[in-house]
Formats: C-alpha cells, sequence, structure tokens
C-alpha cells in the first residue's frame, strides 16, 4: 500500500501548496514598480522578491516533472489502475472495494468537516479585518493543505491499523 | 456490536489475510478491517466470506449487546 500513487497523492498537493505559498510572496509584493514617462516606461524588480518568485517558479516546474515521472511509473506498473495526472476527480480515492471505500468516506467525512468550518471563519476574518492579500491567499492555501494533512492521516491511521 | 469468527476460521484453515480476500475479491486491508471489526461487511461480502469459510453467516458474524 505504501507503493500506492493514490496515498502518497496527499503528500504530493502537500508539496505543491507549499511552493505555491512562497510563490504567493513574489506575486503579492510591491517588488515591481512600473514608472511611466512619455517617451519610457521602466520595470523595477527588488533583488529579494524577484529571487523568491524565481527559486519558486523553478521549484515549481522540478516538482512537477518529478511527480509526472513517478505518475508515469506508477501507470506502467499498475495498467489496470492506472491515474490520470488531469483527472477531475481526486484521484486519492481508495475505493477498490467496500472495506477501501468505508475508509476512504471517514476520511472524506473528516476533510468535510474541516471545509465546513474553516471557509466560513476565514470568510469572516477577511471580512472584519484589513487582511492583505498575501495572508488571504495563504490562508485558502492553509486550508487546502489541512484538507490533503487531514485526508492523508486519517487514511493512514486506518491503513496502518490492518498492517498490524 | 457486530462480532465476527473470521480471525479464527481463516487461522484454522490456514489463510493468510491476503489468500482469503483474493478468494472473495476483495483487498487484503478489507479482511483486516473486518476482523478488527473496524467496518460491518455487506450482505454479499458476509455471504462470500462464509463460503470461503465453510460456515454459516450466522456462525460467522453475530450481533452482541454494547
Amino acid at each position: 500500500m505504501k507503493q500506492d500513487f493514490r496515498m502518497t497523492y496527499s503528500l504530493w498537493n502537500m508539496a505543491f501548496i507549499l511552493i505555491l505559498a512562497v510563490m504567493a510572496v513574489g506575486f503579492t509584493s510591491s517588488f515591481v514598480n512600473v514608472t511611466k514617462t512619455d517617451s519610457s516606461l521602466s520595470i523595477e524588480a527588488q533583488a529579494f522578491e524577484g529571487f523568491v518568485l524565481f527559486a519558486a517558479l523553478m521549484a515549481y516546474l522540478v516538482l512537477i516533472t518529478i511527480y509526472l515521472i513517478a505518475l508515469g511509473s506508477y501507470n506502467r506498473k499498475n495498467p489496470d489502475k492506472k491515474i490520470s495526472a488531469f483527472s477531475i476527480r481526486p484521484p486519492e480515492y481508495m475505493e477498490q472495494d467496500e472495506g477501501m471505500t468505508f475508509i476512504t468516506r471517514k476520511a472524506v467525512q473528516k476533510v468535510y468537516t474541516f471545509i465546513t468550518w474553516s471557509l466560513p471563519f476565514f470568510a469572516v476574518v477577511v471580512m472584519l479585518a484589513p487582511v492583505p492579500k498575501l495572508l488571504i491567499i495563504w490562508g485558502i492555501l492553509a486550508i487546502a493543505f489541512g484538507q490533503n494533512l487531514i485526508y492523508y492521516l486519517e487514511m493512514r491511521r486506518h491503513l496502518k491499523e490492518a498492517a498490524e | 456490536m457486530l462480532r465476527n469468527r473470521v480471525k479464527e476460521l481463516r487461522a484454522r484453515y490456514g489463510y493468510t489475510q491476503s489468500e482469503l480476500g483474493k478468494k472473495v475479491d476483495v483487498t487484503r486491508q478489507t479482511i483486516a478491517f473486518i476482523e478488527k471489526g473496524e467496518f460491518s461487511p455487506s450482505i454479499t461480502l458476509s455471504l462470500k466470506l462464509a463460503q470461503a469459510l465453510q460456515v454459516e453467516v450466522g456462525d460467522l458474524f453475530w450481533l452482541e449487546e454494547e
């Protein structure tokens, strides 16, 4: 089960979310100053934030390359349960039989409970407080991270118990 | 609460969880969930398990007061 890509899929998601969080620093900062005159347009980028954005973009590209290689390898080894890189339905669902469907449903219920509370709570915070754009993005990413973490830990707990 | 003798009868026949799972067309993990009482199988799976372990369903699964 450790080799099952569906089990590690949430970990990949969390890694992508962390890189997006770093990327957001670059995208939301005022590192780009556009100065326009009658005859010229100058764009100035601050070195640190520009570097953060560039490094995050590179990290994202590297991670997505590794992810696609790992996914291709998994699909070659498991032709009967291939995972599409671009499916709408989350590929981490494990529903090969009724027992696995049962634990997947339990994990999804926990995630649903988390989302039910965290999203409205976050919306209220953003409405009431003058939250900068970066913190709004981080908040959304934190909820997405939490969703994946809850799902992964719940599935791992059940599968660990089954292995004992 | 649903109790069962899956583990005991599986051991009697010398099946591993994977082998029993293959016989009834489920994963090893599902057999483990049933044995631990974490998951109550469907009637279909209960009948398949009883058939594989050569017992009546009522001898394999029973309800116990909590």
